[in-house]
């Protein structure tokens, strides 16, 4: 198995797509770079999942615990904890990273006992997190999440605020593609794609599958923590009703359902399609979101179980073998 | 006397916790399905009550054969179309996946149905109540215990002296070997989906006296059959019946003592501390497979 950290052609390909993209705004109105904001953003969360519940094989079913411990720790240490002169500009970026840090430290706390179960009782206990985490948000004063925390004003003088909120999303979205593709190319990645497969003979041959769980989940955290922090900040304002929000576990769930469970650009494709499916399309049906996305959840899996990127798989061996036959 | 008190509605909240749940432990223990639809079959089961009530004037006790009945052929058609669809072609957990997309397509039509908003029943009885001495019990939540425990009699009965349960105990243990004694095992599959539907049904109607309900709330229903199915264990009416008696105390004694915002925090909390320290549940577990 050689490893490779630099393909120069594919890196080359990915420059090229992020400078197009970030220079995408000057050509988009205000209502379709809320729009990119939003699918950067859930296709971000959806590839953090991935890495647990992709690669892994363990489903979170309430990954909006850390969006949402992300967004309360960015605001406590963006609102109590800086001078307000500092707040408008680098505080932002301190807490973005405090929020980050705060959810991967939690996680790091719980990651023990919870990673212990499996299965149906893994999504469910973290489903329980998410519930608890959200209420006691909502019921400590001191946290404030009932009454909403008000975020100082951070986009600069010079850049309309919702741009300066895409650029911020799209280089998340980035630096989360870039660590999910350095996990699946490295040894631990290859190691939790045997504890997806089986867990009990990947620990027999060696595989340190407690580590491995833990340093995902942990890494899982880290990234969704620093992505709530930065929407608590595109939002401005908060309460825990907008940010735990059982909507953000299932979207990343759905997301990397419909592109591909497992796969690098299956979340991003799922995103994408989901976002403008109900964002743009439907945009005006707000009360048929919830049928619609259930319908689609349905249909993949019943008829794609493998989401896109599994049926385009399924069609390319098919041409390769039906190809084969004609030369034979 | 206020923990006593604090300890009676929490007893009576759990009978009926162990009624709703019941129907979801059915189908888990035997099919291994966790089916997230079940909050919808509460809901649903709720509102059917509501609409006999508010336009018939039925009483929603006398509602329950009729929801069960209605209940009882929806979860068979489901099962034996989507549902065995996705465990056929996919796996078990492409089966949570499609209860779940359907629990929001059903959500989304309850809601355009009955509008999002909430709705409770109120017979003619609802406001008089019983003492004991110190203890006061509502008429209602007394006769939602008593119906409560009259219909987990029946399907404990069913499932240990009928030849129907025993056909349903006997795939749960080993679909092969039952079907190879003559047993249909898809039909089977059917039919205990089914009764756990139809419960949850019956369970809706006793709800829908006690408590307000609107479609949102099928979730908590969902989750909370599931903690109960978990603390008590897997597949039989009497595991459902002591997760939900427990549940319940859990939720009364802490909104009494902690804040009636806590009792989430606490059921889970109890729910993660019984799946680390006793994973097969407090009372072990009648079926033994699904783990």
């Amino acid at each position: 198995m050689s490893t490779r950290w630099f393909a120069p052609a594919p890196t080359l390909l990915g420059l090229c797509a992020l400078a197009l993209l970030a220079a995408l705004p000057l050509a988009l109105t205000p209502f379709e770079i809320r729009v990119a904001q939003q699918l950067f953003l859930a296709a971000a969360m959806s590839l953090a999942w991935n890495l647990l519940g992709g690669f892994a094989g363990y489903w979170s079913f309430g990954h909006a615990a850390f969006v949402g411990i992300g967004a309360f720790a960015a605001g406590l240490v963006g609102t109590r904890l800086m001078p307000p002169e500092l707040a408008a500009g680098w505080g932002m970026g301190i807490a973005v990273g405090a929020g980050g840090l705060a959810s991967a430290g939690i996680a790091a706390l719980i990651a023990f006992p919870l990673l212990r179960l499996r299965g149906i009782y893994f999504a469910i206990a973290m489903l329980g997190v998410s519930q608890v985490a959200g209420e006691l948000s909502a019921n400590v004063e001191w946290i404030g999440g009932g009454l909403g925390i008000n975020l100082p004003d951070a986009a600069p003088d010079w850049l309309a605020p919702e741009t300066y909120f895409y650029q911020l999303l799209l280089g998340c979205l980035a630096v989360t593609f870039v660590v999910a593709v350095s996990v699946k190319q490295s040894r631990f990645g290859y190691g939790l794609i045997a504890i997806r497969e089986d867990e009990d003979t990947a620990r027999m041959l060696g595989v340190p599958t407690e580590r491995f769980k833990i340093v995902a989940y942990v890494l899982s955290a880290l990234l969704v923590g620093v992505q709530g922090a930065l929407l608590a900040y595109s939002l401005g304002y908060f309460t825990t009703q907008s940010v735990f929000r059982l909507e953000f576990s299932l979207n990343m769930i759905v997301h990397a359902l419909i592109g591909g469970i497992g796969t690098l650009a299956g979340p991003i494709i799922g995103a994408s399609i989901m976002v403008v499916l109900t964002q743009v399309v439907l945009g005006n049906l707000l009360e048929l979101h919830l049928f619609i996305t259930g319908a689609v959840v349905v249909v993949m899996v019943l008829a794609a179980p493998g989401g896109i990127l599994g049926l385009w798989h399924d069609y390319k061996h098919h041409r390769a073998a039906r190809r084969a036959g004609a030369a034979a | 006397m206020l923990l006593l008190q604090t300890l009676v509605d929490g007893l009576i909240l759990g009978g009926v916790f162990s009624l709703a749940a019941v129907g979801f432990s059915l189908i888990f223990g035997v099919m291994g399905i966790v089916n997230l639809t079940h909050g919808i079959f509460v809901v649903a089961g709720a509102y059917i009550a509501f609409v006999m009530w508010h336009h018939g004037g039925i009483d929603p006790l006398l509602a329950i054969p009729p929801i069960m009945a209605v209940l009882f052929a929806f979860g068979y058609g489901y099962q034996r179309t989507v549902i065995q669809w996705a465990t056929e072609r996919a796996s078990i957990v492409a089966s949570l996946l499609v209860t779940f997309g359907v629990a929001l397509m059903l959500r989304n039509v309850l809601q355009m149905v009955f509008s999002p908003d909430f709705r409770s029943i109120a017979p003619a009885y609802s406001f008089a109540g019983v003492s004991l001495g110190p203890i006061r019990m509502d008429f209602v939540r007394l006769i939602g215990l008593l119906t409560s425990l009259v219909l987990l009699l029946v399907l404990g009965l069913v499932l240990s002296r009928s030849a129907f349960g025993r056909a349903i105990r006997a795939t749960a243990q080993q679909p092969l070997a039952a079907s190879l004694s003559g047993i249909d095992v898809r039909h089977v599959y059917g039919l205990t989906f089914g009764l756990g539907a139809a419960f949850a049904g019956a369970s809706g109607a006793v709800i829908g006296m006690m408590l307000p309900f609107s479609p949102a709330a099928e979730g908590p229903w969902t989750l909370n059959a599931f903690v109960v199915v978990t603390l008590g264990g897997v597949g039989s009416p009497q595991g459902a019946l002591m997760g939900g008696l427990l549940l319940g105390v859990i939720s009364t004694l802490t909104a009494q003592y902690v804040g009636p915002a806590f009792t989430n925090a606490m059921m889970f909390l109890v729910l993660v501390l019984v799946l680390l320290l006793r994973p097969q549940g407090l009372f072990g577990s009648a079926f033994g497979e699904s783990r």
